[in-house]
């Protein structure tokens, strides 16, 4: 356990030092590369003296490196700036956009893992047969094509020819909830509005699993290709040799092994998830951060744009983190690290 | 007596898109209960494949091509179904892997999987009565602290420790038949020489019958009752230990012979040269010494 | 090569995606030939035949100003190829020598190297895109920008965990004992054994590269009408589904078969040099 607690904190240090990088990388983008960030958020027919004001609330006369230790100090109390397209803080709305996209991501990411990987199982357990092939096409043909044309296919067939699901929104407009974590799955559980509920969850169910399918596929082949190697290895035929049947010996001996190895491009996959949500979202309405992110893009809002981007690395971090954690506790030999050394 | 195993005139060979390759060629071997026989030959001769018959595991591959009669305890492994064939695999007959470190999963503690062992034979053995067990099985093959080695993950053992547990494993639903596929080559030689020793008593105690399968004609001399000679796909010479080494008939078993090293035991013997003696009709010395 | 040729011809799936990517490299290129109305990848209009559904006359249908959506996707083709050809051929060689430099080197170089590929790492792909594009102006030139500077540390990465390990082999301690210079080792020696992982990786990216860049254009940061490009042509239509299915479905379609040509082939590829994923 303590080998487990290290790594933590190895991990918190390290993300620590990668967030820093992302905050100048970030900065760099926004005040390098565009020229006069002032005059592109006011567009071409300000005056001069707004310009001037704009400059001057934004720091922008002062020398980068100044700029961006004010940004910097900004951000630890965080403070990212105002957003010029909603006048209100950046932090207020991404506190506001950003439960409704963590709802989505999270919903796709479970089914990401719930189907990907017995579907990788199944493919590797009767590897070279069809239902190998099947997985193997199937899989392809997900990540074949970006969240937005399955949302647009899944939306046509299921949306309008089959009108089994709504076509946009996170819940039907009769329904007044509570605000409470901003997540509506949870909100409604904690007011008790079982109606409410049950069309949060018929909202999300499309737009999730558009969501979830490339990365549903990837996962698979993931699993599918981790696990053939695990096949190879003597203690699979051991547990052949010793009758186990062969089913058992898939989703047990030769699955638990290889989940070690897929559990980290799992977690990356997850990361692009956050940026695919940006496609999905524009597709289904769905009022989360990726579509505040394409409106303050759109109105070159940079702060908003800044602050967005920072919130979700730092998302993607904090998956990360624990995704390393779950492979230390999976692990035996990251867990037992200390004992071995002895 | 009743053979545990009796084979007869068996073949196989593997067929892939183009062609197809014979690796054995009528090969008929019988082990009495409680008997140690050995299967020497070089890598290639076809002495893996056939344990892995008696097993039942390469008639379940698609481009295996199994032929003749292999009788364990008098019924067929050829004709039986695959249900009944790993019904007797982990009970009725088990198996020791060259690589003990690498045999153990990686990811389960030797409790876990001695546990899942002994579920093979008494699928609703108690929790106690399997810890019982356990400890029991490794207190016989020497392990100290029996208690704390159920708790440990394989990759936190030696190999020679792990090699133990492996005997225990195999031995430890009472199989008729042992199959040990060079037992231990992985390991180093004095902790190879060791299990070995042990490996002998256990049986010896157990009544367990053994095919043990080897290169080395050294370890063999010392661990088996019987002999069998395979070259290329067949048996070309067999006996009991003592009269087949004191006059080794077949020109391939004398090369053999010849290509061990002076000190028993050190690495891989030279392959004998191939030379068109070696493919000289059968010798046998008969069963009794 | 001719080996390898034969090994990835034995495998239908991946003869099938070598036979897609022709075929999509040969349609793209000759699109001003083949294309049945060539003048529509421009700023076109022909309001008699607006939003027509597939027949005879237009195979796929027209768009809303009355353009032969076929003709549209061979010319979107063009732009898509053209982008992740131009990407890979920069992103590539910087992420390669990355990854080189810090795989050989190791120490504080590598270690420091490594730290700003985590960074950009650390924005999901497609966000570090979309937030470059949110500063600059959405042309063409600034996509392949945004998409390069998105993917070379990915090459970093996949070179330097490979260059590690060839570090430790045989043939590179047997080119240091005999004393030959860094560079030497670096390029001639190792850049050598990286080479099946990193055109394994462009045929994957490819694919990769046209989704994103698609997906640049579908949320109006990419390539501007009139320039064709399958991505800005679904957004466009998404809007008047589902009667219009055409102008959606189609494009749509096309990202998918050509990316699907695209990911087989890689993992024929794959298969023949027995790269790890």
């Amino acid at each position: 356990m303590a080998s487990v607690i290290g790594l933590l904190f190895r991990r918190l240090l390290i993300s620590f030092i990668v967030l820093i990088g992302v905050s100048m990388l970030i900065f760099a983008i926004a005040r390098v590369i565009p020229g006069d960030p002032a005059r592109i958020a006011l567009g071409p027919n300000a005056k001069a003296e707004q310009i001037e004001q704009l400059r001057a609330e934004m720091h922008l006369d002062e020398s980068l490196p100044v700029q961006y230790a004010q940004f910097l100090s900004d951000l630890s109390r965080g403070d990212l700036g105002t957003s010029l397209y909603t006048n209100r803080p950046v932090t207020t709305d991404i506190v506001q956009f950003l439960p409704a996209t963590l709802e989505l991501v999270f919903l796709a990411g479970l089914i990401m893992v719930l189907v990907g990987l017995p579907l990788g199982i199944l493919a590797a357990r009767y590897q070279g047969r069809w239902p190998d092939h099947l997985v193997r096409i199937l899989a392809l043909l997900t990540v074949s094509a970006p969240g937005f044309v399955w949302a647009v296919i899944l939306m046509l067939l299921f949306a309008f020819y089959l009108p089994l699901f709504p076509i946009a929104g996170r819940i039907a407009d009769i329904h007044e909830v509570q605000r409470i974590t901003g997540f509506l799955i949870i909100d409604t559980l904690l007011a008790g509005n079982v109606a409410a509920f049950g069309s949060a969850i018929h909202h999300i169910i499309l737009p999730a699993v558009a969501l979830s399918l490339s990365g549903i596929g990837q996962a698979a082949r993931l699993t599918r290709a981790n696990m053939v190697e695990t096949y190879k290895k003597p203690y699979i035929e051991m547990a052949h040799a010793y009758g186990f049947f062969p089913n058992r010996i898939a989703r047990s001996y030769a699955f638990k092994p290889s989940l070690i190895p897929s559990l980290t491009i799992i977690g990356l996959d997850f990361a692009a998830m956050l940026g695919n949500a940006f496609l999905v979202e524009a597709v289904f309405a769905w009022p989360g951060l990726s579509r505040y992110g394409v409106a303050v893009i759109l109105r070159k809002d940079l702060n908003a744009i800044m602050g967005t981007v920072l919130i979700i690395a730092l998302t993607f971090l904090i998956v990360n983190i624990i995704v390393d954690l779950l492979i230390a506790f999976l692990n035996p030999r990251i867990r037992y690290s200390t004992r071995e050394a002895s | 007596m009743s053979s545990v195993l009796n084979i007869n005139n068996l073949t196989l060979s593997f067929k892939t898109l183009m062609q197809r390759v014979d690796v054995l060629h009528g090969i008929d071997l019988r082990i009495e209960a409680g008997e140690k026989v050995a299967l020497v030959g070089e890598s290639g001769s076809g002495k893996s494949v056939t344990a892995r018959i008696i097993l039942g595991l390469l008639q379940e591959t698609r481009s295996a091509v199994v032929h003749g009669s292999v009788l364990f305890d008098g019924k067929d492994i050829n004709t039986l179904t695959r249900k009944e064939r790993a019904a007797l695999r982990g009970t009725a007959m088990s198996m020791i892997f060259q690589d003990p470190s690498s045999s153990l999963n990686p990811v389960f503690t030797i409790g876990h999987q001695f546990t899942e062992v002994l579920k093979r034979r008494e699928a609703k053995i108690s929790q106690a009565d399997c810890k019982k067990r356990c400890l029991k099985a490794l207190i016989e093959v020497a392990i100290p602290e029996p208690a704390r080695v159920l708790s440990s993950y394989p990759f936190q053992l030696s190999g020679g420790m792990n090699q133990r547990v492996m005997i225990a494993m195999a031995l430890a639903n009472q199989p008729s038949l042992l199959l040990a596929d060079e037992p231990g080559t992985a390991l180093d030689v004095s902790v190879q020489a060791q299990t070995l020793k042990l490996m002998h008593k256990m049986v010896t105690n157990h009544n367990t019958a053994v095919l043990f399968i080897s290169h080395n004609l050294g370890v063999v001399r010392e661990f088996a009752d019987r002999v069998y000679v395979i070259y290329r796909g067949n048996i070309v010479e067999d006996g009991p230990t003592a009269a087949l080494f004191a006059n080794p008939t077949h020109p391939y078993t004398r090369a053999l012979m010849a290509a061990v090293p002076r000190i028993t035991g050190t690495g891989l013997p030279q392959v004998p040269e191939f030379s068109d003696e070696f493919l000289a009709p059968r010798v046998s010395h008969g069963v009794n010494p | 090569m001719i080996r390898a040729l034969r090994i990835l011809a034995s495998n239908p799936l991946s003869l099938f995606g070598l036979l897609l990517v022709v075929l999509i490299v040969l349609v793209a290129i000759l699109a001003p030939w083949i294309a049945p109305f060539p003048t529509h990848n421009g700023a076109v209009v022909d309001f008699a035949f607006a939003n027509k559904a597939p027949g005879a006359r237009n195979w796929m249908g027209t768009d809303l100003v009355g353009r032969d959506i076929f003709s549209r996707i061979l010319y979107a083709y063009q732009i898509s190829l053209t982008l992740g050809i131009v990407v890979l051929a920069i992103a590539t060689p910087i992420g390669t020598v990355v990854g080189l430099i810090a795989g050989y080197s190791g120490g504080w170089l590598g270690t420091v190297l490594m730290r700003i590929v985590d960074v950009f790492l650390s924005i999901p792909p497609l966000v570090l895109a979309i937030a470059m594009m949110g500063v600059l102006e959405p042309t063409l030139t600034n996509a392949m920008l945004a998409v390069t500077v998105m993917w070379w540390p990915w090459y970093a990465r996949l070179v330097y965990s490979v260059a590690r390990s060839e570090r430790e082999e045989g043939y590179v301690l047997a080119a240091e004992v005999i004393g030959a210079n860094t560079a030497h080792i670096t390029f001639r020696e190792i850049l050598p054994n990286c080479l099946p992982a990193i055109i394994t990786k462009m045929t994957l990216d490819m694919g990769f590269v046209i989704i994103i860049a698609s997906s640049l254009s579908f949320l109006g940061l990419g390539v501007q009408p009139p320039t064709p490009d399958l991505g800005s042509m679904v957004a466009e239509g998404a809007r008047y589904l589902p009667d219009s299915w055409w102008l959606t479905v189609f494009p749509g379609l096309a990202i998918l078969v050509a990316v699907f040509g695209f990911n087989l082939l890689g993992d024929g590829l794959r298969d023949v040099f027995g790269v790890d994923e």
